[in-house]
């Protein structure tokens, strides 16, 4: 049995779909988290649940509702399971007057209830049943609580709609589906019915739809001479419009029964709002909420934390290793492989796992408490006055963790020119990837500022994307509409269970990509290191991957870091922008305890350390960032220009820091 | 006008037909059209988007756009 997910954005759908399937899926409390199917099994095994984009009409405006219209009209499911946001009732009963229309046997799931009740808002569950005339069962997605009844009554119960056609369009509509339906008839599987009022409503997917099926003509006289019939009769403004005002007729009528809304409380979210929304304080609140997090990462907690980590890898980890080696009789090749190249590479990379535990524990801490869609409200008109809107920075926010969850977040921007351009602009924020590049560096050079200096790194990131967004929505990408409204979701208490739980889906990429990816690439480099033209165990200098390094270097001096170990490390950054330390630590691998950080001394200089970080930064998307533009964007040209760009803003930029460093007389 | 509106002030929509045509699909996604009920919650300085509220929901848009929304007061 399959079953589909549907209902309004931010009701609780993938909570549900997690509960229910017990996977973990991405969960936020803004609107537009999930972007794209997602398939999951029952944990009782009675079938597939299926999560889809949140959306308000099944008349799609952005690419995440298009994914969910296409799903409608091309893949069949044998039930659907409407999610309804229980303190909204009349703007989500919309969807669900459209999705009984679709004639297939739904249920649905009234969730919220807590939230509902806390407002004052109680709803008489089984009257709301036999008025819409399917199945309702109230549900806690978060708490689980109500999921056993849902579960229960998805496998037994019978959910063919009681009730045909809950809305009478009027006599006028009514005649002209009829005879629409006449044109299409035998002609597709869908519901007629279902079809012609999307097509009434200007539903551009089944407009695409009908026109493969039947001839256009016919079909466009049809809506355009009950168009001019209401018009006439009504003085209707437009048709859309006409169907959405019976609709609502229905829908008042249903809430006036089942529902009732006792005394108003001001929540508490309106008094936040107060504060983080306020004219003033907006920005300066958000700044100082970075600040935090990067002097918690990087000072407070997460740099001890890595040191103590690092102690504990390069003394007693591998001093086990070098004994289980001697013991085994290991031979001299083995044993470098192991401890120069795996201990070193791998758990070089390992080390900075704290840190990126606590980035990331930020980054849910905002994506769960309902300040995410503040933040783009406060942001929006920075962005407007370079051509994105204030949605495009939820993309940007999210692409701190990783850039390829945030490209599709994108997909959530309503104009394509807006949206082209947010994923071309957000691997310029600073992934989690990056981040050791910088705890490194900045330990070794910059000790006493280290929170400063990061936040000066992701502050350019985004700069430099509002420069260049600028720049590019004013020549090659010029737009002429822009669309913002935004809705703000009520804040919720993060709870720490599900705060530790996306902290820790998210952490454990890292780890995992730390133990296969790197672990290969460590192989792979240090192999590279050992051999040489001249045999194996040669001088790393005159190794191959010196010699591969050494074709770059002479570009890089004059940016400051022209040796072959930087070149080396950059190429392998392509690949994951983790193998760049992990390169770094089999490169200048060290016997003795004198760690990574003091021997760096002797390579770069405090500003060419900068230069390395501001190019580290900005420098080119990695290999996953690149497949995930090229899948977005469906152009190889734009992939390319996305690579090619960030090589030359980087280039141009650290050249600019160094040599007007030097010219100051900054060493 | 909206743009007249303080924070707290209550309006009622009565036009949206000056206002951009997917601006105004949008709203009725959210369920605001002609006849609802709003109440000015904040105004972004600097020209920036002001936060709405109607039905418990609130709802950020652009100066502009508001700018070109019939509302009187109630
Ligand atoms: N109080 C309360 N909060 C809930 C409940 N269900 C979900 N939430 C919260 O609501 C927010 C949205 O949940 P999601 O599951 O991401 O919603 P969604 O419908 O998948 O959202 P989109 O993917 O954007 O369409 C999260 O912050 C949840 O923790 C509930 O029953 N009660
Ligand atoms: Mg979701």
């Amino acid at each position: 049995m399959e079953i589909a997910l549907i209902g309004n954005p931010n009701t609780g759908k993938t909570s549900l779909f997690n509960n229910l399937t017990g996977s973990y899926e991405y969960v936020g409390n803004w609107s537009g988290v999930t972007v794209e199917k997602k398939v999951g099994v029952f944990k009782n095994n009675i079938g597939h649940l299926i999560d889809l984009p949140g959306v308000y009409t099944l008349n799609p405006l952005s690419r995440d509702e298009g994914v969910v219209t296409s799903f409608f009209l091309n893949e069949s499911v044998d039930r659907l399971l409407n999610i309804l946001d229980a303190s909204q009732l009349e703007r989500n009963l919309n969807l669900t007057l459209q999705l009984l229309e679709y004639e297939r046997p739904v249920l649905i799931g009234l969730n919220m209830i807590d939230v509902a009740n806390k407002r004052g808002i109680q709803i008489d569950v089984s009257k709301f049943s036999s008025l819409l005339g399917v199945p309702v069962v109230p549900v806690v997605a978060r708490s689980g609580k109500g999921c056993d009844k849902l579960v229960d009554v998805i496998s037994t119960k019978s959910v063919e709609p009681a009730k045909k056609n809950l809305v009478y369009y009027g006599k006028e509509v009514e005649a002209a589906i009829i005879s629409l339906s006449k044109e299409i008839e035998g002609k597709t599987e869908q519901s007629l019915r279902f079809l012609a009022i999307q097509y009434f409503e200007g539903n551009e997917q089944v407009k695409n739809y009908l026109h493969t099926i039947t001839d256009s003509v016919t079909l466009s006289k049809i809506h355009s001479a009950l168009e001019a019939e209401l018009q006439n009769r009504y003085n209707s403004k437009s048709l859309s419009n006409f169907i959405y005002l019976k609709r609502k007729e229905t829908i008042d009528k249903i809430v006036a029964e089942a529902a009732v809304k006792k005394s108003t409380v001001v929540p508490l979210s309106e008094k936040i709002d107060m504060i983080v929304t306020n004219k003033f304080l907006g920005i300066p609140i958000f700044l100082m909420f970075m600040y935090l997090l990067f002097m918690l990462t990087f000072d407070w907690v997460g740099t001890p934390l890595s040191d103590a980590l690092d102690a504990l890898l390069t003394g007693p980890v591998t001093g086990f290793f070098e004994s289980a080696l001697t013991t085994i009789h290991a031979s001299a090749f083995i044993h470098a492989l192991i401890i120069e190249g795996l201990v070193a590479g791998v758990g070089g990379v390992l080390v900075f796992v704290p840190q990126i535990f606590i980035l990331f524990f930020f980054i849910s801490l905002l994506e769960d408490s309902g300040y995410m869609a503040r933040v783009a409200l406060v942001m929006d008109r920075i962005m407007e006055s370079v051509g994105l809107n204030g949605k495009a920075f939820i993309p940007m926010i999210i692409g701190f963790g990783c850039n390829v969850p945030g490209i599709m977040a994108a997909r959530t921007i309503e104009t394509p020119k807006e949206r082209l351009l947010t994923i071309l602009l957000t691997p310029l924020m600073s992934c989690s990837a990056r981040l050791p590049v910088y705890a490194l560096f900045v330990g070794a050079f910059f000790a006493g500022h280290r929170a400063l200096i990061v936040l000066s790194l992701y502050v350019l990131g985004i700069v430099v994307a509002l420069i260049l967004a600028k720049i590019f929505s004013s020549t090659i990408l010029k737009s002429e509409t822009s669309l913002f409204v935004i809705e703000l979701p009520p804040y919720r208490m993060p709870q720490f269970q599900s705060l530790w739980r996306s902290t820790w889906d998210k952490a454990k990429g890292f780890i995992r990509k730390a133990g296969t990816f790197i672990f290969a690439g460590s192989v792979f480099i240090w192999l590279l290191s050992y051999a040489g033209p001249g045999g194996l165990d040669v001088d790393m200098d005159h190794s191959f991957l010196a010699m591969i390094g050494g074709v770059i270097a002479p570009l890089l001096a004059p940016i400051g870091f022209g040796t072959w170990q930087a070149a080396a490390s950059l190429i392998t950054g392509f690949l994951a922008k983790e193998s760049i330390i992990a390169t770094m630590n089999i490169i200048y691998f060290v016997p003795n305890d004198s760690s990574l950080q003091g021997l760096l001394a002797n390579y770069y200089t405090p500003l060419a350390a900068y230069s390395f970080m501001v190019f580290i930064l900005l420098y080119i998307p990695c290999l996953a960032t690149t497949a995930t533009i090229y899948k977005e964007t469906g152009s190889k040209k734009w992939t390319v220009f996305s690579v090619v760009y960030a090589l030359f803003i980087a280039y141009v930029l650290s050249l600019i820091i160094y040599q007007g460093g030097k010219l100051f007389g900054l060493v | 006008m909206f743009t007249s509106f303080k924070a707290g002030e209550k309006g009622k929509i009565v036009d949206l037909s000056h206002v951009n045509h997917l601006v105004q699909r949008r709203l009725l996604d959210l369920g605001i059209t002609e006849g609802t009920e709003v109440c000015v919650k904040c105004v972004m300085p600097f020209g920036g988007p002001i936060m709405i509220e109607s039905c418990g929901q609130c709802i950020g848009i652009r100066r502009k756009e508001a700018v070109q929304m019939e509302v009187v007061k109630v």
